[in-house]
């Protein structure tokens, strides 16, 4: 009890420092805003963001409802296909060469001109955004998935082999827990992109979500609102991401508990 | 009797009242999308006010408006994925020039309401005075084409005017730093500095004839308008019914525009539609017609200064037949 206890403080004292940092920010951000009396359309002060964030807040709810629900939609989606795609690469080395280019290619296609394309193939609803989330997320899903897959220890391999496992509970027992680390890696990484690849989807062409408010606030100037609508977004990412921490604490609670030990 | 004479009374009216609306009260309304040129804003009010008011449903239709990708919405309509979409003379002309059959079919401003702002501190009251001054563009070479003509046509020297790229940048952040002037809508940028209360100056485009061409646009595509002319005109009829509305009451279709998009600001939407009420039909018969020289001037324009390849017919970029009468 004592130790967790300690633990807790611990970690109070672990985010001090950037938590402090962060205030300090705000705190001279506003100074510098209300010394140089600087105009909203240059850069808005933290505290003008707040007042619009509060007055815009029931506005933006439903905003903040379809950008989650595009952006967890292409997150599961590019989990699912990045999953498959290795596990057949996995599977046939022969198709990992002939693929694994082509998914750093899906990474280098400039969104912005392509887009139009996908709302004529998908119209005007959900999936054309959710391909956008797809596309960004796919690829660190993938990489990190494969590169896992490929890099198990072959002494462990070797050790199963020699006790006749099946490549099917070598797969199961040794490559996929070991290449878990490297998958929720890229799950991290995929989950801050989500967020924002649902955000681009709606800026380019979208009824709702958070890009289209921000779209129509920069649009009539108001600076503050933009801000306000760029924090809910970092909130939402961060949201998110701590979400796919909390699985990756559950799914590798074997690793956590090493490192405690070791600690 | 007089209550049969009343209930009587009712029926034909409203039976007229269909009829008059396009008629086949008793069919489904027909699905019509319809993608706007940027984000909402005044130019889009009459389409609103249209689906809004239901003067599409009288037509017949079921209108939905849809937002554009960023690169606009010409390759929606081409491939059918809508009827229609807002968009510019500009656009149209160019898109016939490389063989895409797209055509304007209604003008929903009658004149350019865009031109070049600058703070009033800078001193900039006519285009000679853009000498040594820095533009800020988003890099297209039309803008430069642009600013040419009007220095040239001033008597003034294009060499000396500084042209910079400031992609999306809008005008106060621009032209609080090194920007001095930028091209603006008078109805929508124009008016969020009055509202912000800030002088400026403002050289109309629509001063130069050859630069008055008509933007925003309906625009169709052609083999729409062969196949299906009905729906075109029924269109065009509920728009042009929407746009008048809001000639006759900017406030409230200033309201319908916001309930659609609340996220706009509300001054801003309010005074830029009182100004625009003054402008949609401006010194035209009716609503959305266009000139044939309007098409021909500003081509030709383009052609001279090295910007339109391709065959041009201005004849066929746009049709007023579709416009009730």
């Amino acid at each position: 009890m004592r130790r967790s206890a300690s633990i807790v403080t611990n970690r109070i004292r672990d985010r001090l420092p950037s938590m402090a940092a962060g205030l300090l920010f705000i705190l001279l951000w506003e100074a510098f805003c209300r010394l140089l009396g600087l105009a909203e359309y240059i850069l808005p002060a933290p505290s003008a963001i707040t007042a619009a964030l509060v007055r815009q807040f029931d506005l933006m709810l439903p905003h903040i409802g379809v950008t989650l629900f595009t952006a967890m939609s292409g997150f599961i989606l590019s989990l699912l296909v990045a999953a498959f795609f290795s596990l057949i690469m996995d599977l046939f080395p022969v198709l990992r060469r002939a693929l694994y280019p082509y998914i750093v290619v899906s990474q280098t296609v400039p969104i912005i001109f392509i887009y139009p394309l996908f709302l004529i193939w998908f119209g005007f609803g959900l999936t054309a955004k959710v391909v956008v989330v797809v596309l960004v997320c796919f690829f660190p899903v993938a990489v990190s998935l494969i590169d896992g897959l490929q890099n198990t220890d072959p002494d462990l391999i070797d050790l199963f082999r020699g006790m006749r496992a099946k490549p099917l509970q070598i797969f199961l027992q040794v490559r996929l827990p070991g290449a878990l680390p490297n998958l929720f890696s890229g799950l991290r990484i995929a989950a801050t992109y989500s967020v924002m690849g649902a955000v681009i989807g709606e800026w380019l062409g979208a009824q709702t979500g958070m890009g289209v408010y921000m779209m129509r606030s920069y649009k009539t100037f108001n600076t503050p609102r933009v801000f306000a609508a760029i924090l809910v977004v970092v909130i939402v990412s961060l949201m998110v991401f701590a979400a796919v921490s909390l699985a990756e604490r559950f799914f590798l609670s074997w690793k956590y508990a090493n490192l405690r030990s070791k600690s | 009797m007089k209550r049969t004479l009343v209930v009587l009374f009712v029926a034909v009216s409203t039976l007229a009242a269909f009829a008059g609306g396009g008629g086949e009260s008793s069919e489904k309304p027909e699905a019509v999308t319809v993608v706007l040129d940027w984000t909402i804003n005044t130019n889009h009010t009459g389409l609103y006010v249209a689906r809004d008011l239901g003067f599409f449903e009288e037509e017949g239709l079921d209108v939905s408006i849809e937002f554009p990708p960023e690169t606009g919405a010409a390759g929606l309509v081409l491939s059918g994925k809508a009827e229609f979409a807002v968009s510019y003379q500009e656009e149209v002309t160019y898109a016939r020039a490389a063989g895409n059959a797209l055509k304007a079919v209604a003008a929903v401003i009658q004149h350019n309401t865009s031109g070049f702002a600058s703070r009033s501190a800078e001193d900039i009251r006519r285009p000679r005075d853009f000498e040594g001054k820095a533009y800020g563009g988003w890099g297209s070479p039309i803008e430069e084409a642009m600013v040419r003509a009007l220095v040239e046509g001033d008597g003034g020297d294009f060499s000396k005017v500084k042209i910079v790229p400031i992609g999306s940048m809008d005008f106060f952040a621009a032209t609080a730093g090194d920007i001095d002037f930028v091209w603006i809508f008078r109805g929508w940028d124009g008016i969020a500095a009055e509202l912000k209360g800030i002088d400026i100056n403002y050289i109309p485009l629509a001063t130069e004839a050859v630069l008055d061409y008509y933007t925003p646009v309906l625009i169709a595509r052609d083999g729409l308008l062969q196949e299906n002319p009905e729906l075109v005109r029924a269109f065009i009829s509920g728009a042009a019914r929407g746009y008048r509305y809001a000639v006759e009451n900017p406030e409230e279709a200033a309201d319908i525009l916001l309930e659609a998009a609340p996220e706009l600001d509300r001054e801003l939407v309010v005074a830029s539609q009182r100004y625009l009420a003054g402008e949609y039909t401006a010194g035209a018969p009716c609503w959305g017609e266009m000139k044939l020289e309007v098409w021909e001037r500003y081509a030709e324009w383009l052609k001279e200064n090295g910007l339109l390849e391709g065959e041009f017919v201005p004849e066929a970029a746009f049709t007023n037949e579709f416009l009730p009468r």
